[in-house]
């Protein structure tokens, strides 16, 4: 099953799901309202992802059991792509997962764990957010993670 | 007389041959039904020797059904898969453009889909009460139309309820052969299959028809779906393999409680027991949002 929009796409492994959609949110409508552009979001999870989310995946994470994981991709303005915070090149496929921690997830849920990475590829800045349901089996989750990350693609900006 | 004597001697021998015969065809039909497990059942407590009967590590047959048997010589079908063509996972775009791909084949969860036009009159009821009555736990509701080139995404979007999946897809109605809206299809997540479809004048027909039927233990909105009393039926089985029986003492202990305190009141029995007196699943309990979704979110 493919995912495909605004530039992104990825091949669902099985039991995986997600959306690409563009960022809905307040100040996202008011960047675009000064010349600036809505940017994509793309949630990938494997479990079902409700309607209701915020970009960071508030309104899904609470829903996750132990055994599920969220994955959000979030495009920032172009002009951040020379930034130090976006300086890596490339999203990261393989992750360490010892850097998974709950100080890093952006709504706190008891026995989560997460990780934010920022990065630029095709001239274009990221931010590669994940959460995993279960903090004590970081390892095997994180395989899961990777599983999916190695499907996507980010095509480079015109 | 001798001609006579040797006549009936004739006719004799024949009736015998037959009677033989016929008393060799009886007693092959009685082996052979003795090896499909029919015949008398001396010892109502023993269970016939079946060869080609589902086994005990592929599980019950759903209520009512009718298992195929077979002589042992093939494997016999796997009582757990329910009948039905196989569904298709659905992927499209939302209203407002966003690429969705949901999974519906495989997955945990039921899936009633609900093919829906913002053109035709009969869907109005359907827009209007979509979101209103809750799918009983454990089943996904998605709303499914054709695909941006054959409806207004503006239309869809205004009539989509708030909080229910929407999604813009033409080779869903193609793949499921929807003949046209409104059109319901319920999948069974385990296994895929399409477990029942048709059309009805009203989204609350649809719910008694497809949800609730069967389930005699609930005649409310809310009641337990497919997927839920699978669920409880696993939990059952593997609380029955760790040695806990229904009124074990350790179910009704909070975590970390010393065992046999013997501090039972009848209704916390009420509370965590069905009318079969087995354990609820707590564990989707558990599971409810701590904390009301954040539509907005972080950003």
């Amino acid at each position: 099953m493919d995912l495909k929009g605004h530039g992104l796409a990825a091949t669902m492994p099985p039991g995986w799901e997600g959306t690409i959609s563009l960022d809905q949110g307040d100040e996202a409508f008011e960047l675009a309202g000064e010349g600036g552009i809505l940017r994509p979001v793309a949630h990938l999870a494997n479990f079902p992802l409700p309607v209701d989310r915020g970009d960071f995946g508030s309104g899904a994470v609470e829903l996750m059991r132990t055994q599920d994981v969220f994955v959000a991709l979030l495009e920032y303005a172009p002009e951040e792509a020379g930034s130090a915070l976006f300086a890596a090149q490339g999203l990261p496929r393989k992750l360490d997962p010892r850097r998974f921690n709950a100080a890093s997830l952006q709504r706190g849920m008891p026995g989560q764990a997460g990780l934010q990475e920022f990065f630029t590829e095709g001239g274009r800045p990221f931010c590669l957010y994940v959460v995993l349901g279960d903090a004590d089996d970081v390892h095997l989750q994180v395989r899961k993670v990777e599983q999916v990350l190695a499907s996507v693609r980010i095509e480079p900006r015109p | 007389m001798t001609m006579i004597v040797g006549a009936l001697v004739l006719i004799v021998l024949l009736l015998s041959v037959l009677v033989a015969g016929l008393l060799r065809s009886h007693a092959t039909i009685l082996r052979r039904l003795h090896q499909l497990g029919a015949g008398i059942d001396i010892d109502p407590g023993a269970a016939a020797v079946d060869p080609g009967a589902p086994t005990a590590g592929t599980g019950g047959a759903a209520p009512g059904r009718v298992v195929p048997r077979t002589d042992g010589t093939v494997p016999a079908p796997d009582a757990t898969v329910p009948d039905g063509r196989m569904a298709v996972d659905v992927s499209g775009v939302g209203p407002r453009g966003e690429a969705i791909a949901t999974r519906v084949v495989g997955v945990s969860h039921d899936t009633l889909l609900v093919f829906l036009s913002s053109g035709c009159t009969s869907c109005l009821a359907f827009w209007n009460d979509l979101g209103t009555r809750p799918l009983p736990l454990g089943t996904r509701l998605i709303v499914v139309t054709r695909g941006p080139e054959h409806e207004s995404p503006a239309a869809v979007q205004e009539l989509a309820p708030t909080g229910v999946t929407v999604i813009m897809s033409t080779p869903a109605h193609d793949d499921l052969r929807v003949p046209g809206s409104p059109f319901v299809v319920l999948v069974d997540g385990p296994s895929g299959r399409v477990v029942g479809e048709g059309t009805a004048t009203s989204y609350e027909q649809v719910l008694a028809l497809f949800l609730r039927a069967g389930d005699d233990a609930s005649s409310e909105p809310g009641g337990k779906a497919a997927a839920d009393r699978r669920r409880e039926a696993k939990l059952d089985r593997l609380l029955l393999d760790a040695g806990i029986a229904p009124g074990d003492p350790s179910l009704y202990q909070s975590p970390g409680a010393p065992l046999g305190d013997g501090d039972l009141h009848d209704h916390d029995r009420d509370d965590h027991h069905d009318h079969d007196g087995f354990i609820a699943p707590l564990a989707v309990d558990a599971q409810a949002p701590a904390q009301r979704p954040d539509a907005a979110g972080p950003r």
